[in-house]
């Protein structure tokens, strides 16, 4: 017998009816497919779909540092004072209406906003404002810092909230403004582990909790978190501005900004940030994107140590000068991409006591040489460190580390490239064991006194091995920061501040390269999208066309 | 030795095993010359010691090394692998939502590398220096050089934003629900809420980032499958199967093929392991959250349960890879005695 005839009896699945399933299969996903993309891919008019690169570790206001979580936390908790839009210099009021600043500058008293509440229902008072702010002092996480020098913080009654410093602290008002000090319900946190007592760093467990649910004032509230994935945010119907225009939102986890700019070509991602000059220069070109860049309170630089055991002939302030001489700034900046700015001192543009472009070290290779000469300095060598892991605005370390030894090889100095994996790069920096190096410093909040951090025996300049007490000069540049940071009359903080970075600029162990610009796109049809370096987009000015 | 005791001791050999990788995966990611201190508290966060010292104690960074191992190693055998340091959450959760991604990629890309690289391997070895063998030489050897990154980026270039046939990188679109999480995997969580929609959007997700990850396994079956049929048809019995005047496709398929699949089946397995510990450059191209993502992540920011619950989930991976194999071996070739 057959095989044909013994399998006649029984129905089974022939090769021709196999290959009309697969093919009927596929048929349908490819018409599916291209259908599919222009009824799918928009999505609908009340929800909004966006993506960055996420560096978000937790969406615990106490415990956040990055920028990434600050993103959110501005959306879903509402701060004392807020920023609008990109105007990062005058602090507007928020859930505080007004506030006041006592003659000697220690105490500010804030007058809260009336009938706010949690979009738990819960009415918001000054006791939520302290217990946020005492759990961010006493957990002792990453955003501790931010209210250091507070001596106390009272309620004195439900819609005043007293803070007292130490000593007059200016900047204390922009720092308010972070998400990291956003106000958190207290009934309902500590319902769910939360303490702000004294030993709130063994007692506090609430951040499981408000990793996958807000428990905020703002305009947004979070519906749910999908690690590496995305976050998904709801309106918040009964917030004190009104509910905002866009119901939902859906930030997406785009690791690659090549993959952002086809996305928002073919309209799947709306808004997009993280990008690089590259896919700038490409998405400008695209008909229905539009392109626009904000100023990043950042800046790109090259450190050098001090400490003669570690900087060797780099410890010698004449070759220290001869390397600022030495850099080719222009092809830098070119480097850098469009709308990036040359830094004459360490203090980004935007902020006050910037120092005017023209101020800046200009490329002077005759200059350079001649210093090095002087300066007899033995053998030209280095070693220049930096994070092979990074991406700075859509430069990579590694392009700007090659330009820097190309430049300095035409004066003579030979540097080795040590590019090194950006956890391990880090410890070293932080080690103070760079001989050179290129690193960062992105504002962790939008004043100027963050970057005192450059001053002798502060975070940076521990960094170069350039303690205060090096010297007279440098005791009396950690003494003018002093008074900087403490002046509260306007104009005089400003002096002050330009002297600081002027002084920086001349005897510090730094060559401050540029401030870049952060690009970001978003399609045409979209209004109010503006980003801010704080926290990106504010949801609530984007307005569906 | 029976097939059934000798799966059963390579199973229990994997308790060692894991014993071992444990150990070699402390012991190396704590060799690395930073600390988790630098990667994970922002640097004027760290210029206060009360601050470092509350992160330390939260991590149990504190104690002595060998005992932070130990307990590990106890709470392992209960079934903890301990916290996430970037997450917060419990590893075994990180795992249970990042793998089912990797192994949704993984087996599309495994069938098309097993499916299109053996017929190829096949056909190219039977028309040696004819224009199909030209042809498959040159496209298995662009698969296993070109790297997977310029694939995945040019592959969307082309058919997602150019000829708009492919949908967009991510697991789902981004106005679609997805299902409420149970088992990681989406087809199986949409089955289970009558999701419909989901499944086809799904699906339609999967094709281009599975054939991207396919070819660089694709290219090495073909190349080994082809390899090994040349072998194979020089032999003997190939000779005498022929002069029986038995048809030419029985003769490569019903003799030659099933011999020249041995070797194969190693690749097969090995590319299998690959595709399972998760491809961090196709998982960032395509915006996939798989286990290549946590993985990467986890080691630069010197997460050290998450690197251990890695290391723990791709060495039993390749384990159990393994011991595919060589059943496979032992079913095909009559002559493999396990044991």
């Amino acid at each position: 017998m057959t095989e044909d005839a013994r399998n006649s009896g029984r129905t089974r699945v022939t090769r021709r009816d196999l290959m009309r399933m697969v093919g009927g299969g596929a048929g349908y996903w490819l018409t599916r497919g291209t259908l599919g993309i222009s009824l799918a891919s928009a999505a609908p008019s009340d929800t909004l779909v966006t993506g960055f690169s996420f560096d978000i570790k937790t969406l615990d206001p106490g415990r956040q540092l990055e920028n990434g979580s600050s993103h959110i936390g501005h959306a879903t908790y509402d701060s004392l004072v807020t920023f609008d839009g990109a105007d990062l210099t005058t602090p507007k009021p928020s859930l505080a209406t007004g506030w006041k600043v006592s003659p000697d500058g220690k105490t500010l008293t804030f007058t809260l906003r009336r009938n706010v509440r949690f979009a738990t229902g819960n009415p918001l008072t000054s006791a939520d404002v302290k217990w946020s702010f005492d759990r961010v002092r006493y957990i002792k996480g990453n955003g501790a810092f931010l209210l250091n020098g507070v001596q106390d913080v009272l309620a004195p009654d439900p819609y005043s909230v007293v803070i007292q410093l130490d000593a007059p602290h200016p900047a204390i008002l922009p720092i308010l403004s972070s998400p990291v000090l956003g106000v958190l319900d207290s009934k309902v946190v500590t319902q769910n582990g939360g303490d702000a007592s004294p030993d709130a760093k063994e007692k506090d467990k609430a951040e499981a909790y408000l990793n996958d649910h807000s428990a905020g004032s703002g305009p947004y509230i979070l519906e749910s978190q999908t690690r590496d994935q995305e976050i998904v945010l709801v309106k918040n119907p009964t917030h004190w501005r009104g509910a905002p225009s866009i119901s939902r939102v859906v930030v997406r986890n785009i690791k690659e900004p090549a993959t952002e700019e086809l996305m928002l070509k073919r309209g799947d991602l709306e808004i997009a940030w993280g990008i690089g000059p590259d896919e700038a220069r490409s998405l400008r070109q695209t008909p229905g994107v539009t392109v626009k860049t904000a100023p990043a309170l950042n800046l790109l630089y090259v450190i050098m140590n001090n400490n003669p055991q570690v900087g060797g002939p780099f410890s010698n302030p004449k070759v220290q000068q001869a390397v600022r001489y030495a850099l080719d700034y222009n092809g830098i900046l070119a480097l850098a991409g469009p709308g990036s700015v040359r830094l004459a001192g360490v203090i980004p543009t935007t902020l006050p006591g910037a120092l005017p472009s023209s101020e800046a070290v200009k490329t002077d290779l005759d200059r350079a040489k001649q210093l090095l000469k002087d300066a007899n300095p033995g053998d030209l060598k280095g070693q220049l460190s930096f994070s092979t892991g990074n991406v700075f605005y859509g430069v990579q370390f590694g392009i700007v580390a090659e330009k820097v030894q190309a430049d300095l090889a035409k004066v003579g100095i030979q540097i080795t490239l040590d590019g090194l994996p950006s956890s391990i790069a880090l410890q070293k920096y932080r080690d103070a064991k760079d001989q050179l190096g290129i690193w960062a410093w992105a504002a962790d909040y939008p004043d100027v006194s963050d970057y005192l951090v450059f001053v002798p025996g502060r975070t940076v300049g521990k960094r170069a091995g350039w303690p205060a007490d090096a010297s007279p000069d440098t005791q009396a540049l950690a003494d003018l920061a002093t008074k900087a940071e403490t002046e509260i009359d306007n104009a005089k903080r400003v002096s002050l501040y330009q002297q600081v970075n002027r002084k920086i600029a001349e005897i510090g162990p730094f060559a401050p390269m540029f401030q870049p610009v952060a690009p970001y796109a978003f399609r045409s049809t979209l209004r109010g999208v503006v980003l801010a370096s704080t926290w990106f987009i504010d949801y609530t000015t984007v307005k569906k066309g | 030795m029976h097939l059934q005791t000798y799966i059963l001791r390579r199973v229990l050999l994997l308790i060692p095993m894991l014993a071992g990788i444990t150990v070699v995966s402390f012991v190396l990611s704590h060799a690395v010359p930073a600390d988790p201190v630098t990667a994970n508290v922002g640097e004027q966060a760290a210029a206060d010691p009360a601050v470092v010292a509350a992160f330390r104690h939260r991590w149990g960074l504190d104690k002595p090394l060998y005992q932070q191992y130990l307990i590990y190693l106890w709470n392992l055998t209960h079934g903890d692998m301990g916290t996430s340091i970037s997450t917060k959450q419990p590893v075994l959760l990180d795992l249970r939502q990042h793998l089912p991604a990797t192994i949704e990629l993984a087996i599309p890309a495994m069938a098309v590398g097993i499916a299109v690289g053996v017929p190829l391997g096949i056909v190219s070895a039977v028309n040696r220096a004819k224009a199909i063998d030209e042809v498959a030489r040159v496209v298995s050897m662009a698969g296993v050089s070109l790297p997977v990154f310029w694939l995945g980026l040019m592959a969307m270039l082309v058919f997602y934003a150019q000829l708009g046939i492919a949908p967009s990188p991510g697991r789902l679109t981004a106005s679609i629900v997805p299902p409420r999480f149970m088992t990681g995997f989406l087809l199986v969580d949409a089955l289970v809420a009558r999701r419909f929609d989901v499944i086809g959007d799904w699906s339609g997700h999967l094709v281009l980032p599975a054939i991207v990850l396919s070819l660089y396994g694709l290219s090495r079956i073909t190349r080994v499958m082809r390899g090994s049929m040349l072998e194979t048809l020089d032999e003997d019995f190939i000779r005498t199967a022929r002069a029986k005047g038995l048809r030419r496709w029985h003769v490569i398929f019903r003799h030659a093929a099933r011999n020249g699949l041995i070797p194969v089946v190693t690749i097969i397995g090995l590319s299998f392991g690959d595709l399972l510990s998760g491809a961090v450059v196709t998982e960032t191209v395509f915006a996939w959250p798989g286990l290549g993502l946590y993985a990467f992540s986890s080691a630069t920011s010197l997460d050290f349960p998450a690197i251990m619950g890695v290391g723990i989930t791709v060495a039993t991976v390749y384990i159990f890879v393994n011991l595919l194999v060589d059943i496979a071996y032992a079913l095909f070739d009559p002559r493999v005695r396990v044991g």
